[in-house]
């Protein structure tokens, strides 16, 4: 029975059951050659699923294609889309639409997630509880949330609006929080903070317990007072942790489709239309492929240097 | 003239648990201003605890603690007037050397002006060698720079008590050997009042004015190294110090050794036996093996079932194999219960 365990009865074992011709041809190549072998399948699959796609999208976005029409000519129009993209007024409309949501939504859930985490953080009687019960929204799905939020946000029947009618006195159904071109914008930041809050407050929760007792405990015997430690030891010690919750939510917002489609499909008007809306309208809905396609190119460019340039602020943050 | 700041820290009839376990019984204790008291004992004896009580970073169950004839049993950390060197350094790793060092000086209660706080840190830096690594971040140093920084964030401030626990555990033997030096020239020159916890028997013997021995929780004896090497009151307190160990000897074996009625067991220590080769056949014992330590030899000698080490010089002309005669010169006795018996 010991056998089974032994490193060269187990080797000897895979040499027997090699069938001999694959097994001399494997015994001739290299280890590198056969490191090679191993990772090839996966090499393969990247190449097929997201690298081709994208060089694919690069070469159609410097030519007029249009999906819905395989089979017109297809003429090249030099760097044409990416000039009737850069100058869209739409577009820009879509980019900032997108920067309004990705810095409240932001700022919001870094607020909220950090102050959980801190919370939680004490260790109070039931906290285990508690952090399951705020989990929750996180677990859903994006497609569930757009759609049970439009109910909640109903002016008549809606909950929201009930509560917020049952605090501040106003009547629920003089308000519509989708309906309407100045509180639309809110209602997806609103959507988005209460489900994704729960992400960041796990990640800073991270941040908060890789902070070693001893250090606070150094800190009192050095006499400073739990505001200072709070200054000059939690915030510091857990800020390459909230700086990554931002990249992440940074990134995943960038991209935001889901939800707000669900929601408000980008009305009213296009005052929730985000970039990614936009986005699929053009792609999917009027068919401009070259031109969609130059669109994504530059949000990928986009997000990409600013994800880049932020890293690098982490890593700095991360070595101080 | 100067009123002298009396630096004296008692502790009354300390008790603390944890759960069911006792982890302080009882404690009583007084490290006079300017002592240097080294608390020693195993793992689990209640040293770091005794720290840990008197920096207010744990409360007692029952009892008092005072520092400076003022009772600080139920004030926090921050207020009482203490420094504590961690055993795991403990440095804040985001911040430089330099910032580390100043950290306690920073405190917003006290003000102390940012060039006088220079000063200060820089004299720290002299004082540990570390003046070169003041840029750096704490966590690009090595292990005994570390923890140089770590007595040096201590040592800033001017407390009445410097707590430190097993400040030295994590060095390598010549660094510690260093340290101890080091440590014991800053007790003199700064004339520091130091409670310091270790289980390393070299360290107290050589930096302490005063050791405290802790069993389970209990301060078992109390005094000079020399006293408490000398005259311990029980075979637990003479098997912590010195080495190799102290032989514990049956004192049936030595009939022939003047002891009081009631001594079960005969302590002696290595320095203190003499052996000689056997020259008629009334041989006690039998070399078994010999250590050869460089400039003295330890030779084990087996007697009936036990065993006796010995220091021998190397050229006593002994080997192994060879019946021996053993002498004890000065023995001592400890009864059944392992308490000190005195002849009188």
């Amino acid at each position: 029975m010991m056998n089974a365990l032994d490193p060269h009865a187990v080797l000897d074992k895979a040499v027997e059951a090699t069938p001999a011709p694959l097994a001399r041809r494997i015994r001739g190549l290299s280890d590198r050659a056969i490191a090679w072998l191993f990772i090839a399948p996966t090499i393969a699959l990247l190449l097929a699923i997201n690298i081709f796609p994208l060089l694919w999208t690069i070469r159609l976005s410097f030519t007029n294609f249009r999906a819905n029409r395989p089979n017109a000519t297809v003429a090249g129009v030099g760097i044409d889309n990416y000039v009737s993209v850069l100058t869209d007024p739409d577009v820009w409309a879509a980019m900032q639409a997108t920067a309004h949501f990705l810095f409240w939504t932001i700022l919001l859930q870094t607020m909220l997630g950090f102050t959980l985490a801190y919370l939680i953080d004490r260790r109070f009687r039931g906290h285990g509880f508690w952090t399951t019960v705020i989990l929750i929204p996180m677990m859903l799905s994006p497609a569930v949330v757009g759609n049970f939020w439009a109910f909640l946000y109903q002016p008549q029947i809606g909950l929201f609006n009930y509560v917020v009618s049952f605090f501040s006195g106003i009547p629920p159904s003089s308000f519509e929080m989708i309906g309407s071109v100045k509180l639309a914008p809110w209602s997806i930041i609103i959507v988005d903070t209460w489900m994704w809050t729960p992400y960041v407050m796990l990640i800073c929760l991270a941040g908060l317990r890789s902070i070693p007792n001893y250090i606070y405990e150094a800190a009192e015997v050095d006499r400073a007072s739990r505001w200072r430690q709070f200054w000059s030891i939690t915030l510091p010690m857990a800020l390459p942790f909230i700086m990554l919750a931002v990249l992440f939510r940074g990134i995943e917002n960038f991209k935001m489709f889901d939800m707000v489609n669900l929601l408000t499909s980008g009305g009213p008007g296009s005052t929730t239309e985000l970039a990614s809306i936009t986005l699929k309208r053009e792609a999917f809905e009027k068919w401009r492929t070259g031109y969609s396609s130059a669109f994504a190119i530059v949000l990928f460019v986009t997000v990409f240097g600013l994800a880049n340039i932020y890293v690098k602020a982490l890593n700095r943050v991360k070595n101080r | 003239m100067t009123v002298m700041r009396m630096a004296e820290l008692v502790m009354e009839g300390v008790t603390k648990r944890f759960g069911a376990t006792v982890a302080i019984a009882d404690l009583t204790l007084t490290v006079g201003d300017g002592e240097f008291l080294v608390l020693l004992g195993p793992t689990g004896a209640g040293k770091t605890t005794t720290l840990r009580l008197v920096a207010g970073l744990e409360g007692p169950d029952v009892g008092r603690v005072l520092l400076a004839g003022r009772d600080v049993t139920p004030e926090p950390p921050a207020a009482r007037d203490t420094t504590f060197v961690f055993q795991q350094y403990s440095l804040y790793p985001h911040l430089t050397v330099y910032d580390n060092l100043a950290f306690p000086l920073r405190s917003p209660a006290r003000r102390v002006p940012e060039g006088k706080i220079r000063t200060r840190v820089l004299e720290i830096a002299q004082l540990l060698h570390i003046e070169d690594k003041l840029a750096n971040r704490a966590t690009q140093l090595s292990g005994g720079q570390m923890q140089r920084v770590a007595i040096g964030r201590a040592l800033v401030r001017r407390p009445s008590i410097y707590l430190m626990d097993e400040p030295l555990s994590s060095l390598d033997a010549k660094l510690r050997a260093e340290m101890r030096v080091e440590l014991k020239r800053i007790h003199r020159e700064l004339g520091a009042t130091i409670l310091y916890v270790t289980h390393d028997q070299t360290e107290a013997m050589t930096m302490a004015t005063h050791i405290g021995v802790l069993d389970q929780g209990r301060l078992v004896q109390i005094g000079s190294p020399r006293e408490i090497y000398a005259d311990p009151i029980n075979t637990y307190v003479a098997m912590r110090l010195g080495s190799p160990a102290i032989n514990l000897v049956p004192r049936r074996l030595y009939p022939n050794v003047e002891a009081p009625a009631a001594a079960e067991t005969i302590g002696v220590r290595t320095e203190h036996v003499r052996i000689r080769k056997s020259a008629n056949g009334g041989a006690v014992g039998r070399v078994k093996w010999i250590e050869h330590l460089g400039d003295q030899n330890h030779l084990h000698v087996t007697i009936a079932d036990t065993d006796v080490v010995t220091l021998c010089d190397r050229d006593a002309g002994v080997v192994v194999g060879d019946a021996v005669d053993v002498e004890l010169t000065a023995p001592l006795f400890f009864a059944a219960n392992g308490e000190r018996v005195r002849a009188n």
